[in-house]
């Protein structure tokens, strides 16, 4: 005998009706213990944490790990509007540096051949160390610190 | 006895005042004294460099000693001759090759006689060339053929106030380059007088000066970056692409590609200036791909149909581009996650950039394959984050359940309040 | 009893329960503090059992204020209950620093489950709160229920009137956006205005220019002082309230109803209160702006919607002390309406005294349109 609904000041009702009035107060019960999982289960969800999903207001972001990084390859790293690139240079040497042209904001491209990066929308080029080569661009990149802790690579922006 | 002491110490007080004003005009008196007196003794002290040249010539010394001549081993008589040593006006201005007053035309010769020395300037790590390029300049041309109205060394250089190009005083610094050619090129007198093109004001007006100017790159070209330094001329037809392709490169390889760089040169136009004009460039402007074809091809011809075709294919892309960026603005609004999509528009904005830099080929094909991929960047990020703004009406569905629920729940509720006994009377 | 117990099991059962809980916690004591909040309208006597207690709650009649207009009152304690509730919550993910103030704002909505319906529930609750007591206290005017012996009640309302619009201001700037740091900023102009009030308030709320002190400042304010000393003007206005009763206006007896009608209207009415919540949170979203730019002011900012009309006021051609004492006046008087209508004696009748406020709620409303179109860039 499930009493839901609480106190209750039960008139006493015919023979008949007990039954039905119990079947409804149960149902009654369980409609309203309904509100108090929804609330518990809303709260709980509320309370958890997002995950710290990639965004450009991180200061040190992930790369990755070092072994994954060829020597000689570059990375572009998608940091909301400000992209760079992670370029291992050496067996334990790793820069970083950005992919925005001083310019008008263009994504450069990597040139391994060339040892540098340049732009593809009016050719601006810079070596490694982000200085201007040539071109139109005003300003050498801004470069980033890398640091590698326990085989994984971090850059803080 | 307080009011006596009080009138004494008003005494006091007027006399000290009295005293301060008497002696400060005899203050002044003594101290401008002996200031003429230190500016008489400074000119006439022996200077390592200008020697006692000062004397007479103040104002000269001043601006040579702050120079950077001044600092090596060079003095007046370097360049004017005769004994620096020497009190009087004969003595001094006599032997040691006394020259006097250097004229325009004996002044690049002389300059030369270091300045073209490799010995003299190798250890300070200068060019030996400026002479034999300024011979073969404009101005060094009409020097020799005796027009004595043309830049020499000193017009850019300064006379006894030399500095180093890399001194942002000097008048040889990059962002001080326009004004000093400007001294006569947009003389409004002298260009009248001469017919030439008032070129410092066109200058002024155009992009380039605004990224000098006002940006502060010191990468902007300035007037040398174009016509050389020492050996200042106009560049011939058939070099300007050359010139101008110093800096923009990727501009100058599309435009070699395409039919204009043989056309334009079978028919004697100068390349890059002929649609954006010279010293006065105004910022690029996209609707100059179909407004600029009809200054040289007839109008209604096929030629200014692909100009509107160029420019209409790159709208289109730069419009969706646009759109993608009013859908990410809502989405901020809401707000939804759009870091991603913000990263996508920024590389479509790198390949609208490459359309415009493909499009000195004048061919489709070299600029479509841009403008697709910013084109579809555009779309795809108008119907993913459309879709994800369309998703919010779920919630709506999800509030009609939830009234659903709280009308039952208010129904129970009433059920229970009534089964109790009515209010008391 | 023992015949009852035996003839209805589940009463036994609960009456045992209660007196098991009796012998171990005085929950009287807990009964007795609640009828300080309204909860529970009977004097309770915490000597006697818990039981007795029950059934007296159970059977006193009581005088009904979940009823037109005496709802207004509740609907200042229901609705600031909510916002404690979902302030609470925000407070989990809240960071009142400069840096973090607008990212974690906009990360409560975006990314944090149901984060948004949290938010949304706090900002239009807040609006609705601001609402009520402004509706209130003209009601409470309008009916001249400052009169003795109600006017500690008329104090209190004056008082809550006052907190609750603190409350919003300072809960304004919390995102940090642009459109919520010129709000402020536009509307503490108005405060530093103010003859002597404002360098005093300037003072408390950390200096007379925007920055990350007054942000921090603002957020103790919010969470901590402001919504204590509204609790405190709660439990005044009850306290005030058992002992003189219900208005009764034109002679009219408040209902009197049974705790359990009565407490059912309450649960009916929160609900309600928050279904009404939630709807207008799902299908009118509040915009989120950019963060906000200390070098660049959005156009068209205006200050809060109430601090409209002080707003216009600064804005005529006329020194400025001249608005502010207005203000501040208009400020000091209001809450000591009772004594000065006593003080006036027979000379205001209810007519007149109604008329007067009708012009200056009048005044209000233009000077706040007016208010709204100023343009100042």
């Amino acid at each position: 005998m499930a009493d839901g609904a609480g106190r209750s000041d039960d008139q006493p009702g015919a023979e008949g009706g007990t039954d039905r009035r119990g079947f409804l107060k149960t149902l009654s019960g369980a409609f309203l213990s309904l509100w108090a999982l929804g609330g518990a289960g809303a709260i709980a969800a509320y309370m958890r944490a997002p995950e710290h999903n990639e965004s450009s207001n991180e200061r040190v972001v992930r790369i990755g790990r070092l072994e994954d990084l060829r020597i000689g390859e570059a990375r572009l790293v998608r940091h909301g509007v400000s992209p760079f690139f992670v370029i291992r240079t050496g067996a334990e040497h790793v820069i970083a540096l950005s992919a925005v042209c001083t310019h008008v904001r263009c994504i450069l491209a990597y040139d391994h051949e060339r040892r540098g990066l340049i732009c593809p929308c009016h050719d601006g080029r810079f070596d490694l160390n982000g200085n201007v080569v040539s071109g139109p661009p005003p300003r050498a990149l801004p470069t980033y610190e890398v640091s590698t802790r326990a085989g994984e690579v971090f850059v803080r922006v | 006895m307080s009011a006596h002491a009080k009138e004494k110490g008003m005494g006091l007080w007027r006399r000290a005042t009295a005293l301060t004003l008497l002696l400060l005009p005899l203050a002044f008196l003594l101290a401008s004294g002996a200031f003429a007196a230190a500016r008489k003794t400074g000119d006439g002290k022996v200077t390592k460099a200008s020697g006692r040249c000062g004397s007479c010539h103040p104002d000269e010394r001043v601006a040579f000693e702050k120079s950077r001549h001044a600092g090596e081993d060079m003095h007046c008589t370097s360049c004017h001759g005769g004994n620096d040593q020497s009190l009087d006006e004969a003595g001094a201005h006599q032997g040691n090759g006394w020259r006097g007053k250097i004229t325009r035309a004996q002044d690049p010769a002389m300059c030369a006689s270091c300045h073209a020395d490799e010995k003299v300037m190798q250890p300070y790590d200068l060019p030996v060339d400026q002479y034999s390029q300024y011979q073969t300049s404009g101005h060094g041309k009409l020097l020799a053929k005796g027009d004595g109205k043309v830049a020499v060394c000193s017009d850019c250089h300064g006379a006894h106030d030399v500095l180093s190009a890399h001194d942002p005083a000097s008048r040889t610094y990059v962002t001080n380059i326009p004004r000093t050619c400007g001294t006569c090129h947009g003389d409004t007198t002298l260009v009248r007088e001469r017919k030439m093109k008032d070129t410092y004001h066109e200058y002024l007006g155009s992009v380039h000066a605004k990224s000098l100017f006002d940006k502060g790159n010191l990468k902007a070209p300035t007037c040398v970056s174009c016509h050389g330094v020492h050996g200042a001329a106009p560049s011939d037809i058939g070099n300007v692409n050359k010139v101008c392709g110093r800096c923009h490169t990727a501009e100058r390889r599309y435009f070699k590609s395409g039919p204009h760089a043989a056309a334009m040169a079978a028919e004697q136009m100068a390349e890059c200036s002929s649609c954006h004009g010279d010293h006065g460039i105004a910022p690029s402007e996209t609707a100059r791909l179909a407004s600029s074809c009809v200054k040289c091809h007839d109008k209604g011809s096929k030629d200014e149909v692909l100009g509107a075709t160029l420019l209409a294919d790159y709208q289109s892309a730069a419009e969706a581009i646009e759109k993608a960026e009013k859908v990410v603005a809502r989405a901020d609004a809401v707000p939804i996650q759009t870091e991603d999509y913000k990263a996508r528009i920024e590389e479509a904005h790198t390949y609208l950039f490459e359309a415009l830099t493909a499009a000195h080929a004048v061919s489709p094909e070299a600029m479509s394959g841009y403008t697709t991929r910013a084109r579809s960047v555009g779309e795809e990020i108008q119907e993913e984050l459309g879709s994800k703004l369309q998703n919010i009406t779920v919630e709506k569905l999800f509030l009609l359940v939830f009234w659903f629920y709280v009308i039952v729940t208010i129904g129970i509720i009433r059920r229970f309040r009534d089964a109790g006994p009515r209010a008391v009377k | 009893m023992s015949t009852l117990a035996s003839e209805t099991p589940a009463r036994t059962r609960r009456d045992r329960a209660v007196d098991w809980i009796d012998a171990r916690i005085n929950l009287s004591e807990l009964f007795s503090f609640l009828t300080h909040f309204g909860l529970i309208y009977t004097p309770v006597d915490t000597r006697r059992p818990l039981r007795d207690v029950l059934e007296q709650i159970r059977t006193t009649p009581l005088e009904s204020y979940a009823r037109w207009p005496h709802i207004l009152g509740l609907l200042t304690a229901l609705l600031f209950a909510l916002e404690a509730v979902s302030g609470i919550l925000l407070a989990f993910y809240y960071q009142p620093t400069a840096l973090g103030a607008y990212d974690s704002t906009r990360s409560i909505v975006r990314d944090v489950m149901l984060g948004w319906l949290v938010h949304h529930v706090h900002m239009w609750g807040s609006w609705l709160l601001v609402a009520v007591v402004l509706v209130r206290m003209i009601r409470l005017f309008w009916d001249g229920l400052y009169q003795a012996p109600r006017e500690l009640l008329w104090f209190s309302a004056v008082a809550l009137a006052w907190l609750v619009i603190q409350l919003d201001f300072t809960g304004l700037l919390l995102p940090w956006d642009e459109q919520s740091y010129w709000s402020a900023v536009r509307g503490l102009e108005i405060v530093w205005a103010l003859p002597i009030v404002g360098p005093m308030l300037s003072a408390l709320v950390g200096g007379r220019t925007m920055s990350e002190d007054v942000l921090n400042r603002f957020y103790v304010l919010h969470i901590i002082v402001l919504p204590v000393l509204y609790l405190a003007f709660v439990y005044l206005t009850f306290a005030t309230m058992r002992r003189v009763g219900l208005s009764r206006v034109g002679g009219v007896a408040p209902k009197l109803t049974t705790f359990r009608r009565h407490a059912s209207d309450l649960v009916i009415i929160t609900l309600l209160l928050f279904a009404g919540l939630v709807t207008l949170s799902t299908l009118m979203p509040f915009q989120f702006h950019g963060p906000a730019d200390p070098y660049r002011t959005p156009k068209g900012t205006l200050p809060p919607w109430y601090m409209l009309a002080p707003y216009a006021l600064f804005q005529l051609p006329l020194p400025r002390w001249i608005p502010g004492l207005a203000l501040v006046g208009t400020a000091f008087t209001l809450p000591f309406l009772p004594a000065i209508v006593r003080a006036a004696g027979n000379r205001l009748d209810d007519k007149r005294l109604r008329m007067a406020g009708l012009a200056v709620f009048g005044l209000w409303l233009v000077l706040s349109v007016l208010g709204a179109f100023v343009d100042r860039r």
